[in-house]
């Protein structure tokens, strides 16, 4: 069969450079954006007002435009100020940062949702406020957050895609340039989208995993 | 400065037009999400095993598959295989509206799953058939739980209708570029892209929530 | 006979919840069914209209047996047969006034105005005209109950299944339901309710039905099953409700 051939020798090869770059835009943003996440989290629930009206402000901003103006801004913007980032910077700094907003909303959430009573035990040991935080209440919140952050990860996989549009080339940019050439855009957009599928399900069910590994006997609430 | 602020002045009126057609596509697509999501949920709720897995699937593919990827191959791919010469503007709508459709069907599938099983035992009491209790007793209470989703969801496909601009729709983004290569004004330009987009969100939560003020059930709490 | 039901049996995963429970009401009777929790009361009733469907057994409405494999049966026998449930299951999203009016409307194809003459005359007979515009958050536990009676009356069934109707109501609350109920009695309905309301059902009742454990164990007047029961279970049974109680 003619499209298996050109299914082996053609989209495959495209495919792996590309999704080589996905790989590495997608990992080091979940990671620095998790930390944003956190770092911002945390700041929401327990920074002084002035902390945390910036924190806020940082979270209402980079939810509420959209990935794509960012991205944008980031590549086509800064220019401006003279300061150039490759298209690979600028996409991991976009993705960090609203990634990092949409996950200071779990945390957030998670650290609502631990009672108070932890904090006062804590203190009444004589921890003080960041050591309370860093080893009483984080690890529940992150147990907490699970679910949702897993969940951001996931979206990540999928908008990096986005990437393509300010011309760094990942799996989507290899999939765009190998079906202009080829005119063969059904099949190879079909392949392309089985990939981001197939590493979605996979994702999920890590995430599944991970979350029956850390479940605590009757923690829930 | 002076240049950019002018620049974006002048710009503005050609930028709000874009507002226009993302505002329209948004509304085509969560009309469209909205239509076929309910349906949707309720099949994943009381129909049977293989429309349940069928739904399954169909949420799987569209939760699954990346925006950008699905208006290519549905432009470019789909339309073209099939000889449909449609829009990008129509394309826009429908492959947003798909996948609004996917995320839109698990929001309302919470929402009645939320309503106390008496509901349902009730009606059927009653002698309403299952058909006539959906549609006058489950719905009307879950649709209304489903207000703060719909919320998240607006704002969500308020943000993806920027990507459509990879398909040439002459929405807010694709606007601001064309002024911003022409002028070479780029930050100041999106940045007033960026704010147009805040305004959209806050003025539609903000209608939502008069919506969602307005079918409240007194003392209605779940 | 009004209503008859023979060898009724369910089971729900690996526990059979009914054994094969047969049981007959006439016009203007009221049976109630007594019973340890667990003992199937709830199933039965549930099942005496389908909303749960039986694993075996038959129902017989006014002499005609329930085919139920037809939707159109079951949809009818519901409609004669009204149900109260010991959550109340108002629909939340309507009136007092809408909830019995719904029923009119969409299953017996009532137009409006006949419907909401209907309803109000069913809402003023037990009581609440007053809350007619009222949402069921806004009623009490009472209340509720009240309109979900008037409910189910107003579909003019020819019997009516108390599933513990006042099981969920605080107890100064419980004789207002008990004062509607008494008053269906005065006026000929045909009823079977179960409940634990031991001095009621004795001044009310025909027969006293007492199951365990999915089978009847004994039925009888009153008058016998509370104090002079045959079986020794029944008398173990009645002897330590009336002590909870108490002897009314």
């Amino acid at each position: 069969m003619e499209w298996f051939s050109f299914l082996r020798d053609e989209i495959l090869p495209a495919l792996l450079k590309g999704f080589r770059v996905s790989i590495l835009l997608i990992v080091p943003s979940a990671v620095f954006g998790l930390c944003v996440g956190i770092v911002v989290g945390a700041a929401r629930v327990y920074g002084n007002r002035f902390v945390a009206a910036l924190a806020n402000a940082f979270v209402t901003i980079f939810r509420g435009v959209p990935l794509v103006v960012q991205l944008f801004i980031w590549y086509f913007g800064l220019p401006y100020f003279g300061i150039y980032f490759s298209p690979f910077v600028a996409s991991v700094l976009g993705f960090t940062l609203c990634s990092g907003a949409y996950q200071s909303e779990y945390i957030r959430g998670a650290l609502l949702s631990i009672k108070k009573g932890q904090m006062l035990a804590a203190q009444a040991l004589g921890f003080s406020r960041i050591q309370t935080i860093v080893s009483v209440i984080m690890p529940q919140a992150l147990r907490r957050a699970l679910p949702g952050s897993g969940n951001e990860i996931i979206y990540l996989i999928k908008y990096s895609s986005l990437a393509y549009m300010i011309t760094c080339i990942e799996l989507t940019g290899e999939a765009k340039i190998l079906a202009s050439h080829t005119f063969r855009y059904t099949e190879v957009f079909l392949a392309v989208g089985t990939v981001y599928l197939i590493i979605v399900s996979f994702a999920s069910r890590i995430l599944e995993y991970l979350e029956n590994r850390f479940r605590i006997p009757g923690f829930e609430r | 400065m002076p240049e950019s602020l002018n620049t974006v002045i002048d710009a503005l009126p050609y930028m709000l037009s874009g507002a226009l057609i993302t505002i329209a596509v948004v509304a085509g697509a969560m009309l469209f999400g909205l239509v076929a999501g309910v349906p949707l949920a309720v099949g994943q709720v009381y129909g049977r095993r293989l429309p349940q897995r069928l739904i399954g699937i169909y949420i799987w593919f569209f939760r699954g598959i990346p925006l950008l990827v699905l208006l290519f191959l549905f432009y470019f791919g789909f339309c073209t295989l099939v000889g449909l010469n449609l829009s990008a503007f129509t394309v826009a709508i429908i492959v947003l509206g798909l996948i609004s459709s996917a995320y839109q069907s698990q929001i309302f599938r919470g929402a009645i799953g939320s309503l106390p099983a008496g509901q349902f035992k009730a009606a059927r009491a009653l002698g309403m058939s299952d058909t006539q209790t959906i549609i006058f007793v489950i719905l009307p209470q879950a649709l209304r739980l489903s207000i703060p989703g719909w919320s998240n969801e607006y704002s969500i496909v308020l943000k993806d209708s920027a990507v459509t601009f990879a398909l040439g729709v002459a929405e807010i983004m694709a606007r601001t570029h064309f002024v911003a290569t022409r002028t070479y004004q780029h930050m100041p330009l999106y940045i007033a892209a960026g704010i147009i987009y805040l305004v959209l969100t806050y003025l539609g939560i903000k209608a939502l929530r008069i919506l969602e003020n307005k079918v409240r059930i007194h003392g209605y709490i779940r | 006979m009004i209503l008859w039901a023979e060898n009724i049996r369910k089971t729900y995963g690996d526990r059979e919840i009914l054994k094969g429970v047969s049981l007959s009401i006439s016009k203007g009777e009221l049976k109630v069914l007594i019973g340890p929790s667990g003992a199937g009361k709830s199933t039965l009733l549930q099942c005496l209209n389908f909303l749960v469907m039986p694993d075996a057994g038959d129902v017989w409405l006014e002499g005609h047996k329930i085919d139920r494999a037809k939707k159109s049966e079951l949809y009818a026998i519901r409609q004669q047969v009204g149900m109260i449930f010991q959550d109340f299951n108002l629909f939340d999203h309507l009136t007092a006034l809408e909830n019995i009016k719904i029923g009119l409307i969409r299953v017996k194809g009532m137009d409006k105005k006949a419907a909401t003459d209907r309803a109000d005359a069913e809402l003023e007979r037990v009581g609440l005209k007053e809350h007619a515009k009222h949402y069921p958050a806004q009623l009490s536990g009472g209340q509720k109950q009240r309109v979900s009676i008037a409910r189910a009356l107003a579909m003019d069934p020819k019997v009516m299944l108390l599933d513990e109707p006042t099981s969920a109501l605080d107890p100064e609350l419980i004789g207002e339901v008990h004062a509607v109920i008494r008053d269906l009695v005065a006026n000929g309905m045909t009823m079977i309710m179960a409940t634990h309301q031991i001095g009621f059902s004795r001044a009310m009742a025909n027969e006293i039905i007492f199951m365990e454990n999915g089978l009847i164990v004994e039925q009888g007047e009153p008058r016998k099953i509370f104090s002079n029961a045959e079986c020794e279970r029944t008398r173990e049974f009645c002897s330590k409700v009336t002590d909870l109680y108490g002897e009314v």
